[in-house]
């Protein structure tokens, strides 16, 4: 029985997007996270099919949990999404059954303080898109502080970007939203690029994959073949599994290696508008705020991502 | 039939005497009042909101806003509004509490609520209207108009070029600002002719009411700072600019600009950069009110506090 109710509450704050509706499968598989809620956002595509791949994922996983849909632009600058690498519809453009339930009536940041209030400090947040959700969460109710123990961030890098050589897609699409998440006062754990770019998956897992009994690991197999494509045009002989990564390490921390270190985002900047600043070095002066994952183990990653897709039936 | 207003304030001597006035007016029903950072902190804008809502024996809701705006830090005027944000007068504790929900919301239910579509007076920064719009931009086709205390074309206040309103948060502003929504901008230009005489302060003491007295006093502490500072000839009264705008246009004098609000000049940042002669022919977003009649507007003031008790 998949989500029935163990391990850690966590909300997914997403926008599937290929790798983050792997993602959503691998934490609906693992007794160690209770996924409570999802909250979509606009980034990989807009919110309207990030809202509806997520609530379909949910459904063809089997499970029942409440999707809300979010933020449709960025809370302050211009619309910035990636349709050549997740597909039109954002999941490779591959069909999933129709949803049969609806999208929660009430907004993210609803989802996230009832939750948070519920949960009496124990809420994890795993975020895998851009942060303008949790930023209005965190500016409507500053107590939120106090009420979240951990957020996961898929987004940014220490070293090169994706989106632009200074940033990764996540934090460039929402600067402001991730400069209001980083400064905000929870714990974070920030998985980047420079551990994502070598979380990889080959064509061989893939192929075995789609060997997997259940419709959820064959439509995986699905998307992961469309990502393969954009990942080979990049000179990437596998697939970087940012967001299923960021999930994994939520499930089990010793994945990474991490240092505690500050971290700010750009704002302003010309040449590196959503760079995630991270003190290496110590030289701000400013306290850590960060655990910014650094190495990784792959192997024992790709084992976690086959076991949990295994257990679909 | 009433326009249906939220008050989105800072009180604040003006904001104070903004709301005395949109309370009394036939026209206007406030339908809630939240409270934003800037004369003073939150926690004291809204304390004051309350005090004067029990003072006029109103219970309309009122909610606390945001702490700071969106990305800065906070600037707060201790030196124009004193170590409350409303120094001068002894005012009732509040009789009721604050709304359970943070400003945005109540925002949106009020709006949700309204059958029809909602003007926002903004009298202080635009944190919560910002904040507001990108929660909910489903919501922002029934707001009818955003009548707001701010900004300048000629000069500003805080800094040689910015107002303290847009200055404290020019990203909100700009968020505002660019939203589309008819905007009605009671900036300097039009506020600082809205002065009040030390002549004109003794009418209100004398309406014999209540109010009267309570604006008078606000009054007294609020033109300390403008003597000390500038040679106004008397105290403008800029927030009640954008309430009385609604009970009486034909006092003003308006002309339809665009407007962009700088956020990142060395010396500019805050400034509401008005296209005045429209040399862009840029879209026109706001209406910028530079002209007001004056002793127009201060009969219209004492009117109203002679109507109250």
């Amino acid at each position: 029985m998949m989500n029935d109710g163990k391990g850690r509450p966590v909300i997914i704050d997403c926008d599937p997007g290929i790798d983050d509706a792997l993602a959503i499968f691998m934490a609906l598989a693992s007794d160690e996270l209770n996924v409570v809620g999802i909250t979509a956002v606009a980034g990989n595509v807009p919110v309207e099919y990030t809202a509806m791949n997520a609530l379909q994922l949910v459904e063809l996983a089997g499970c029942e949990v409440e999707v809300s849909q979010g933020a449709a632009d960025p809370f302050y600058t211009k619309r910035e999404t990636a349709e050549s690498v997740h597909g039109k519809n954002g999941i490779g453009d591959i069909s999933l059954p129709p949803a049969k339930g609806s999208l929660s009536r009430i907004k993210p940041h609803e989802m996230i303080w009832s939750n948070a209030c519920k949960y009496k400090g124990q809420l994890e947040i795993i975020a895998t898109g851009p942060l303008t959700n949790l930023a209005e969460a965190l500016l409507i109710y500053p107590a939120l502080k106090e009420k979240i123990s951990r957020i996961w961030i898929m987004g940014g890098a220490a070293g090169s970007g994706n989106r632009t050589p200074a940033a990764e897609f996540n934090i460039f699409a929402d600067a402001h939203a991730a400069s209001i998440v980083y400064a905000g006062g929870i714990p974070i754990t920030m998985c980047g690029l420079d551990v994502t770019n070598k979380a990889l998956i080959y064509e061989e897992d893939i192929n075995k994959l789609a060997g997997f009994k259940s419709e959820v690991a064959k439509k995986s197999a699905l998307m992961l073949k469309w990502y393969l494509r954009f990942y080979r045009s990049f000179g990437f002989n596998g697939v970087a599994m940012h967001d299923p990564f960021t999930v994994a390490v939520a499930i089990d921390r010793t994945l990474v290696k991490t240092k505690h270190l500050f971290v700010d985002v750009e704002t302003d900047g010309e040449f590196t508008l959503g760079k995630t600043v991270v003190d290496t070095l110590g030289v701000s002066g400013r306290k850590p705020n960060t655990d910014v994952a650094m190495e990784l183990d792959n192997p024992r990653f790709v084992e976690l991502f086959e076991k949990l897709m295994n257990a679909y039936e | 039939m009433k326009i249906p207003v939220i008050m989105d304030c800072d009180p604040g001597h003006d904001d104070a005497i903004a709301l005395i006035l949109a309370y009394s007016s036939k026209k206007l029903d406030i339908k809630a009042i939240t409270t934003t950072a800037g004369n003073q902190t939150v926690e004291k804008t809204t304390i004051n909101a309350l005090k004067i809502m029990t003072f006029l024996g109103a219970e309309v809701p009122v909610a606390m806003g945001c702490t700071k705006p969106l990305f800065r830090d906070l600037i707060i005027a201790p030196e124009v509004h004193g170590e409350t944000g409303l120094d001068g007068p002894v005012l009732p504790e509040p009789a009721y509490e604050k709304s359970e929900l943070h400003a945005v919301e109540l925002m949106a239910e009020t709006i949700r609520l309204s059958t029809d579509k909602i003007t926002i007076i903004p009298t202080g920064a635009l944190t919560n209207v910002a904040l507001f719009l990108t929660t909910y931009p489903e919501l922002k086709s029934n707001i009818e108009q955003i009548s707001l205390m701010g900004g300048s074309c000629w000069g500003g206040n805080w800094t040689a070029a910015a107002e303290f309103n847009i200055l404290v948060d020019p990203e909100a502003a700009r968020i505002v600002f660019e939203s589309g929504i008819p905007i009605i901008m009671s900036g300097l230009d039009v506020t600082h002719k809205a002065l009040i005489t030390d002549e004109d302060r003794e009418r209100f003491r004398n309406t014999g009411t209540k109010a009267g007295v309570l604006v008078a006093e606000l009054l007294d502490f609020f033109a300390r700072f403008h003597d000390d500072n500038f040679n106004f000839g008397g105290s403008p009264l800029h927030d009640p600019c954008a309430v009385a705008w609604l009970l009486k246009p034909e006092l003003f004098t308006g002309r339809k600009c665009h407007a962009d609000i700088e956020t990142k000049g060395k010396l500019t940042t805050g400034a509401t950069v008005v296209d005045f002669y429209d040399v862009l022919k840029n879209e026109k977003n706001i209406t910028l009110l530079y002209d007001i009649d004056r002793t127009g507007f201060v009969d219209l003031l004492a009117e109203h506090l002679e109507k109250l008790p």
